[in-house]
């Protein structure tokens, strides 16, 4: 719902700026989804009148408009002391009262300047709504009111500057759905009174038997209500300015003054109403002469055109409003065209009902019809709100309309609404939101948000139908809270206004007096502590699961180790692996020390599971080993693991092949890549249990992330493995957690936009020399384009027949991007054969 | 007219019968129905004729041209399903043969178990703390409210390292260094490994694994503790387990106890597990004794908190039956495959 804030202040005295009555409203539950600031214009905008307007000629459209704009002073007036301007707008015409911008005013979007239009000069412009900010009708200039004076600002006019809130309300509050509803909320939440609008019942000119209505409810349980007041003598035409502007502002399209008024009747109290034409109403059968309104349901495949022209058949279910013979409205929803109020409408019916919300729902979802009206009827209003509805409209009417109201005021109300009394718990209050409010706090809220004060009680749960059940504390009983209210709990009583159908339970009331006393009143309990170090906890266990999903198994062994164990690794006495923590008590002299590597028991562990006729073996340990530190011992975790004999499954069909030295420099990579982990340095692993040849180690800023490599014969023999007759490899691999941990301490993981343009893909397959590594052919080809070129892929190498001795064949995939314009053939084609040079030049490549 | 046009279509499908491809379709389109095909001629001969006989003229054409649309679509489905129909039976396939898996392979039952504790405290909202193996005197009893002479300090009980400190007996040394660290309130719980000087034996190892938990809050009372002890144990072993203490000493904790859930194997009534009680010690527990409060400077009369440890082998034996501590540590292969999956 859009509301301006210039007539929100009409009930409330608002002394808060734009931000702070944001805050204000979001905080009291009423969420304001977007502001729109329509700003002063310059005091040269102003209404003037306009004389003549001539067709120019030799154009369809503009006029040469002589515009008078009173006293005001400007240099370039005619001789007969007016403005000449010309206007492209259909409306505009001789004797109008316009709004004019003179040159050098700055308007929403434009600065207007003295221009030569078809070679005839235009000093200013006339303006539409638009133009000047306050809506988006742009279908023609602003049409004043004859009566408007010269010279007037348009910031007197239509009261600017103002904000527009544009507010969501929640579905439980349809009191919120007008002006009135809104400033009774914040008149409760800021305790400033509400300054109701004071209605003046016009006197009935119109005697009742001029204007006979038959009126027949058939439906009371889908229409509780229904008010009819009669007027006589109605003229239909423009409304003024204030409301036309209030309107405007408010989202809606002025009609004429009859339906700007129910409109604006709708939007201040939140209560949709509707006027027929009197004379439309056809009467029925048995009583002719007299017109009817018949509420009921619509027949099967009844016919009704509404308002905007559209035809409907209806079903038989939908709720109408009927005159004596075929449906005049849907009700709640939507008038039709036959009694819609004309220019010639003279006497009409004005209603103002209460439907229930069921139906109202029900109708609109099959008819696919939803309207300012529906939007309301279908959240529910109470029947209490049509009566102060109607008066307002009456009031509107015979002013604005210069109609006589009739003295018959029709009020079909079968069964009058109760009220609702409630009781709330003060303890309650401080149980369910977690502080103590003060007693006097809590009615005075409650009090200002309609709610009527009854009586402290004894708290009894139920309904309660008459306040007289519940035994009213007096003051002396009140002052022994202590002794004799132990057992029992204090309650307030009060009467729940109609409109707040959103409240039938305590709790619903404490939710009010919480939202208004303000949710950040509710103290938190504890502060977050951090204690747990989470990242270092989510990457052992991503480093674990990796290896799991390659197919290694996890072993645990005892912190335990010997300094023997290490010498038979390779370690020397002056290394570090060998400055070990011993035990004073140890039980054997195998676990006389504390383990400085993982690595011998996995050999142990892969020994024992070899002997136990084990072929193909991947364990891996994740674990601590201790060092001796200043005060405190060193204890990195490690993730070390050992693999032997196939890669995978043997498999009929899904081949696998021996564990190679690339199966296992993949495990450490793969890991590493998964950890987003980049821009490592491969340098020697010199380990003493690894083959020099075939092992690596991975650096990040000069610390140790992984190695890889194989197991060496005289190591593994120490380990009672003899490699010859074993006729596989063992491997190892190892990631040091604490540094892996540290690296990707700072890791976010940014979603990038995926690439639009498609990529090409180009093989090249070359021989070239067996010194040069691949490393340095990536290198040399990301060179060239390293932003075109996303991805290199190493698709085939071949050693072999028709390959000289010394040379390698290569054959590699490149993926080649724009990431602006999509690639042609002559782009990619120019990229290779680039890549191809370099290549041949740097690395003497031969192409195949 | 009418004539020619019917031998057209009767020519028209003819050919299309022929096709064997979409490709040879569009050539077969292209002549009929094509800017050059007679039919599209016919149109232009249209303008010749008496505006009377037009429309009847053109319905004709129209008619004919549906025909032989109709015929391409009729063929064009034809083809297709041709070609779905040779794709799936290709070669004679037998789907008793064995599936390609991807050779996972699995954690051992020790971190499936801690894993699952982790996730049930998680869950609860405790938090993981983490403390070093080595500890010294101060962390492992002295904070701890264990006298100087207290039996668990001897050689017999704990390792001691040369060159000064020991190797922890529980992880209750986390707690103290969270409570020097961190100001209450306290959730945490401490899994992690422990040494006691225990020869192996099916019961028994030097090295083992333990979870102990604290929770230190103003109003924490041996009812919370009770409450959480439950949660677990239903949470852990199963909705229908119960759990108890019973009093028993630990320096550490006043009033202390010990835990007990209800026998997971027989439900209660008795069987060879729970040596015919029902019960199945668990671990102990209590409120944290104010003097160690104290010593760690929290203000005993503010606060109070409750602690319980529990341990994980016995955890994994109990759940996955196995009769032996040490075979956990043997990591026999056929041992660990029986895991995979990770489930519990």
């Amino acid at each position: 719902m859009k509301i301006s804030i210039s007539w929100l202040a009409k009930y409330l005295e608002i002394k808060e700026n734009t931000k702070e009555l944001e805050e204000l409203l979001t905080f009291s539950g009423i969420e304001v989804e977007a502001v729109q600031n329509i700003p002063a214009l310059p005091e040269t905008v102003f209404s003037a009148q306009v004389i003549s307007a001539e067709p120019v000629p030799k154009t369809d459209h503009l006029k040469l408009c002589l515009v008078d704009i009173g006293n005001y002073p400007y240099p370039e007036k005619t001789p007969e002391g007016y403005l000449q301007v010309i206007c492209g707008a259909p409306n505009c015409k001789t004797g109008m009262m316009a709004v004019i911008a003179l040159p050098g005013s700055t308007l929403a979007d434009i600065t207007i300047k003295k221009a030569k239009i078809k070679g005839i000069e235009s000093n200013g412009m006339l303006c539409s709504e638009k133009e000047l900010g306050i809506s988006d009708n742009h279908s023609g200039i602003i049409e004043l009111e004859p009566d408007t004076p010269i010279g007037r600002s348009v910031n007197e006019l239509y009261e600017l500057p103002d904000t527009v809130f544009e507010l969501e309300i929640t579905p439980n509050r349809p009191d919120l759905l007008g002006y009135i509803g809104i400033a009774r909320d914040l008149s409760a939440k800021l305790g400033r009174p509400l300054k109701l609008p004071e209605i003046d019942i016009p006197v009935a000119k119109c005697r009742a038997e001029t204007m006979p209505l038959e009126l027949i409810n058939k439906v009371p349980e889908l229409c509780p209500r229904y008010i009819a007041r009669l007027f006589d003598k109605v003229k239909v035409k423009e409304s003024p300015l204030w409301l036309k502007s209030a309107l405007i502002k408010s989202g809606l399209r002025p009609i004429n003054n009859l339906v700007d008024i129910t409109n604006y009747v709708m939007l201040e109290y939140g209560h949709p109403l509707h006027c027929f034409d009197y004379e439309k109403l056809a009467s029925l059968p048995d009583k002719p002469g007299i017109p009817a309104i018949v509420i009921r349901q619509a027949y099967k495949d009844e016919p009704i055109t509404t308002l905007d022209g559209k035809n409907y058949i209806l079903e038989g279910e939908e709720m109408v409003i009927a005159d004596g013979i075929k449906p005049s409205a849907i009700a709640g929803i939507m008038g039709g065209n036959i009694s819609a109020i004309s220019e010639n409408t003279k006497r009409i019916v004005l209603e103002s009902a209460a439907f229930d919300p069921r139906s109202i729902r029900r109708t609109s979802y099959k008819l696919k019809i939803s309207s300012d009206s529906s939007y309301r009827f279908e959240r529910h209003l109470s029947e209490c709100s049509a009566p102060d509805a109607s008066l307002r409209a009456s009031q509107f009417i015979c002013e604005l309309a210069d109609a006589e109201l009739c003295e018959v005021v029709y009020d079909n109300y079968p069964v009058p609404e109760k009220s609702l009394i409630l009781g709330v718990r003060p303890s309650r209050y401080a149980k369910v939101i977690g502080y103590e409010l003060e007693e006097e706090k809590i009615k005075d809220y409650l009090q200002r948000l309609g709610l009527k004060f009854l009586r402290y009680g004894i708290w009894k749960p139920g309904k309660i139908t008459n306040i007289s059940e519940i035994r009213e504390l007096d003051s002396e009983t009140l002052k022994q809270k202590n002794t004799a209210l132990q057992n029992q709990e204090k309650a307030h009583y009060y009467l729940i206004p109609p409109k707040r159908v959103d409240l039938e339970r305590e709790i619903d009331i404490i939710e009010e007096i919480a939202r208004l006393d303000g949710y950040d009143k509710a103290p938190v309990k504890t502060k977050p502590q951090h204690i747990m170090d989470r990242h270092s906890y989510r990457i052992k266990k991503v480093a674990v699961d990796y290896l799991v999903s390659r197919g290694f198994y996890e072993t645990l062994n005892y912190s335990f180790s010997e300094p023997e164990l290490m010498r038979k690794l390779g370690y020397q006495e002056s290394d570090y692996e060998l400055d070990m923590i011993f035990l004073k008590n140890p039980q054997s002299s195998n676990q006389s020390a504390m383990r400085t590597s993982l690595i011998p028991q996995l050999l142990q562990n892969l020994a024992y599971n070899l002997n136990r006729d084990e072929k193909n073996i991947k364990l891996f340990e994740l674990g601590k080993t201790y060092h001796r530190q200043e005060t405190i011992s060193y204890e990195p975790y490690y993730l070390a693991a050992i693999l032997t004999g196939l890669n995978k499954d043997e498999h009929w069909q899904d081949k696998a092949s021996p564990i190679n030295v690339f199966w296992v420099k993949g495990i450490v990579e793969e890991l590493l890549s998964l950890l987003h982990l980049e821009n490592w340095t491969v340098q020697e692993a010199k380990k003493p249990y690894l083959s020099q040849s075939e092992s690596a180690a991975y650096y990040l800023d000069n610390k140790e992330l992984a190695y890889y490599g194989k197991l060496t014969a005289p190591v593994a023999e120490n380990f009672d493995i003899d490699l010859i007759e074993l006729k596989q490899d063992i491997w190892i691999v190892q990631f040091s957690m604490e540094n892996l941990i540290v690296a990707t301490h700072n890791l976010e993981i940014q979603y990038q936009e995926i690439p639009r343009l498609p990529s090409v893909i180009r093989d090249i397959s070359f021989l070239i020399s067996e010194e040069i590594p691949y490393s340095k052919i990536v290198k040399t080809i990301a060179e060239v384009d390293d932003k075109m070129i996303t991805d290199i892929i190493a698709f085939d190498e071949y050693r072999g027949k028709q390959i000289p001795n010394g040379k390698r064949s290569l054959t590699l995939r490149l993926k080649i991007r724009d990431k602006e314009k999509t690639l042609t053939d002559e782009r990619v084609d120019y990229l290779v054969d680039s890549v191809i040079k370099k290549l041949e030049n740097t690395w003497k490549i031969t192409m195949r | 007219m009418e004539e020619e046009l019917k031998e057209l279509v009767k020519q028209a499908e003819s050919d299309i019968l022929v096709c064997a491809s979409y490709n040879d379709l569009l050539n077969i389109k292209a002549k009929y129905l094509g800017k050059k095909s007679v039919l599209n001629s016919l149109y232009a001969k249209m303008r010749d004729l008496p505006s009377e006989e037009r429309p009847a003229f053109g319905n004709l054409i129209n008619a004919t041209r549906k025909n032989i649309e109709d015929l391409l679509e009729k063929q064009n489905k034809a083809i297709k399903e041709d070609a779905w129909k040779k794709s799936e039976n290709r070669t004679a396939i037998d789907l008793t043969m064995p599936g390609i898996f991807s050779s996972r392979g699995g954690l051992h039952p020790l971190t499936i178990i801690r894993r699952e504790i982790d996730e049930v405290f998680l869950g609860l909202g405790f938090e993981i703390a983490e403390g070093p193996d080595i500890d010294d005197d101060f962390h492992n009893f002295d904070a701890l409210n264990t006298p100087p002479d207290h039996p668990s300090r001897n050689l017999a009980d704990t390792f001691y390292l040369e060159g000064g400190g020991l190797l922890r007996t529980h992880t209750s040394t986390v707690q103290v260094r969270v409570m020097e660290k961190y100001p209450p309130p306290i959730k945490i719980i401490s899994p992690g490994c422990c040494y006691r000087n225990d020869k192996p034996d099916p019961s028994h190892s030097p090295v083992f694994h333990q979870v102990e938990a604290l929770v230190v809050d103003k109003d924490i009372s041996l009812s919370d503790m009770k409450d959480m002890l439950s949660q677990f144990a239903s949470i852990m072993f199963g909705k229908n387990v119960s759990s108890r203490i019973r009093p028993h000493f630990f320096p550490f904790t006043e009033p202390s106890a010990e835990m007990d859930i209800s026998c997971v194997v027989c439900g209660g009534t008795g069987c060879r597990v729970c040596k015919y009680s029902g019960w199945i010690e668990m671990g102990g527990a209590g409120m944290v004794d104010p003097n160690v409060f104290d010593i760690l400077g929290i203000d005993s009369e503010i606060y109070t908190g409750y602690a319980f440890g529990l341990g994980i082998e016995r955890i994994a034996m109990l759940k996955y039956n196995i009769p032996d501590l040490r075979i956990l540590y043997e990591n026999d292969l056929r041992m660990l495959r029986q895991f995979k999956g990770e489930l519990r």
